[in-house]
């Protein structure tokens, strides 16, 4: 047996393996269920974006209203912590040589503009000294520590190198279907 | 002119003899603390445990924690106060390294640390850290954000191990060397661990409170039997551990409908205290809307945990009560801190003002 021969087989073998599976398949499976299957895979692709957090990138832009480096203004209804717009940073960005806790809380906040609810991420600024202005400590449905995902208590400088406390972002993740 | 030189000179000559009458002072050795008397309390702040004489209002010393230290744990029988504390090697940042520091009484000074996971919660939370039962093990909350509890060994100075409390926090230490834990989904987790301070068993009530609709306190109290629960709208639980498992009283009421009627809430930061002989609760109240939970209190509300009744109200126009503490002397002080960072001793049985300590601002008392 020559070094073509054995090519040629094993292309041979391919061929009819694959074929064999092909009709396997065609066996087992009807078209429709084939097709319904790939129909929910293009749904799924096409629903992933609509998740909370890819939809906030979605949004074109949420009213505003107020001043942001006061404790009042309406995103900061259940933050506890200091506003980092009073500490060189904005309304979604850390200071200078802060780093963004990827985890975060979340609360509910009615906009006075136009009257709905947004779902807020309170991302903390991490790996500097706490900065001591605008101080805020807004509770609406703050929920103790043990349940921590809505509890403005906690210092949320997670998955990041130093787990200091610099200050705190308001980040709008989308409309929220919570009522009151 | 010459009267007014020679008097001058007799008049330098007069003091400088009177100068070397005094004998110079020297620096003295360090004073050393004394056994806790009564009435003696801790202020713990961001930075250190201040001691005070509630009776008289004197400063006794202090210890130094972390500024993520949650809470100071003493150990009256071991004569030793216990502190969690993380550090940065560069202050705010650098290598992080967490420890349980081991203070001594005499001196108030750090004599011993054991290396834990680097993982301690870093709020001032009294029931983050608890003493168990058998005076050996200290247990300390994590969160990272996954939520368990750190045991370390206090007599042989070593770190046990770490016991998993997904969606649990808080350490509500019972007898066997058991804990408590309070859950997100409105249950309580009992916690069994045997002498060697690991878990040998687990168990859990079913779901008695709505965390959505009117959570409990993260401020549990110690009572005589067990723990007391006090949820954000003021309904009490009873909670208590027996052998494998966790006996929950039926709600009674701290807002009763009348109440209720007129707004009255609890609120405030270690808002409630008991003595645990006398039966009495102490909580801070006022009156305000929903969420208004870390609201300081008008009144302090006083309770018989025998009646489940109301006995008094004590009220504090000009100085709302943020912190509280009822020292557990038979004639016990009511400590209120306030947000102005002034602890205001009261006694706590005839409700009367007897002195106001200045600074520093507690975050929590603890009773020594």
């Amino acid at each position: 047996m020559n070094k073509n021969s054995i090519v040629d087989r094993t292309y041979y073998w391919i061929d009819q393996t694959a074929r064999q599976q092909t009709l396997n398949l065609a066996r087992l499976i009807s078209r429709r269920n084939f097709l319904s299957r790939l129909g929910m895979m293009l749904a799924g692709a096409a629903t992933f974006p609509l998740l909370p957090v890819s939809r906030s990138f979605a949004q074109e832009s949420v009213p505003e209203i107020g001043n942001n480096q006061s404790c009042e203004y309406w995103r900061y209804c259940a933050l506890g912590g200091t506003l980092c717009t009073c500490c060189g940073g904005t309304i979604t960005s850390c200071p200078p040589g802060a780093e963004p806790s990827p985890i975060s809380w979340v609360g509910t906040c009615r906009n006075p503009v136009d009257d709905r609810n947004y779902l807020i991420s309170y991302n903390d600024c991490c790996g500097k000294s706490v900065c001591q202005r605008c101080g805020c400590h807004n509770t609406e449905r703050d929920k103790p520590v043990y349940f921590p995902s809505n509890a403005d208590s906690i210092l949320w400088c997670f998955g990041v190198d130093h787990r200091t406390y610099h200050c705190t972002v308001a980040v709008v993740l989308g409309e929220s279907s919570t009522d009151n | 002119m010459r009267v007014i030189i020679f008097t001058g000179l007799c008049l330098l000559l007069a003091a400088s003899m009177a100068n070397a009458q005094i004998q110079p002072q020297t620096m003295q050795p360090s004073e050393t603390m004394d056994e806790p008397g009564k009435n003696w309390f801790m202020s713990v702040t961001r930075d250190a445990g201040y001691i005070f004489d509630a009776s008289n209002g004197e400063m006794q010393g202090l210890i130094s924690i972390s500024g993520h230290t949650p809470a100071v744990q003493p150990s009256l029988a071991r004569r030793e106060f216990y502190a969690a504390a993380s550090y940065y090697s560069r202050g705010v940042y650098g290598d992080r390294s967490d420890v349980l520091t081991i203070h001594d009484f005499e001196n108030l000074s750090p004599v011993a640390e054991v290396k834990i996971p680097n993982k301690i919660t870093s709020l001032d939370f009294r029931a983050y850290i608890g003493l168990l039962s058998d005076g050996k093990h200290v247990a300390v909350s994590n969160m990272t954000p996954a939520q368990s509890v750190t045991i370390v060994d206090v007599e042989n100075r070593s770190f046990v191990g770490e016991i998993s409390t997904p969606g649990c926090a808080l350490i509500l230490p019972v007898q066997n060397n058991d804990f408590m834990t309070l859950c997100g989904d409105g249950t309580l987790m009992l916690v069994e661990v045997d002498g060697n301070g690991s878990e040998s068993n687990r168990s859990r009530t079913s779901k008695f409170f709505d965390v959505q609709d009117d959570p409990v306190y993260d401020r549990p109290v110690e009572t005589a039997a067990g723990w007391l629960l006090v949820t954000n709208e003021g309904k009490a639980f009873n909670v208590s551990a027996a052998g494998n498992r966790v006996n929950v009283g039926n709600a009674w009421d701290i807002v009763t409908t009348e109440d209720a009627e007129e707004n009255w809430r609890p609120g405030g930061k270690q808002l409630y205290s008991i003595h645990k002989r006398l039966g009495l609760l102490y909580i801070s109240m006022h009156q305000g809307k929903q969420y208004t939970h870390y609201e300081p209190g008008t009144e302090v509300w006083v309770f018989s945990l025998a009646t489940k009744k109301r006995i008094a109200r004590i009220e504090l126009a000009e100085t709302p009560a943020e912190t509280i503490m009822v020292t557990q002397e038979a004639e016990p002080l009511l400590l209120i801190a306030d947000e102005e960072g002034k602890t205001h001793v009261y006694d706590a049985l005839r409700f009367t003002h007897e002195r106001t300590i200045e600074g520093p601002q507690a975050d929590l008392f603890e009773d020594l």
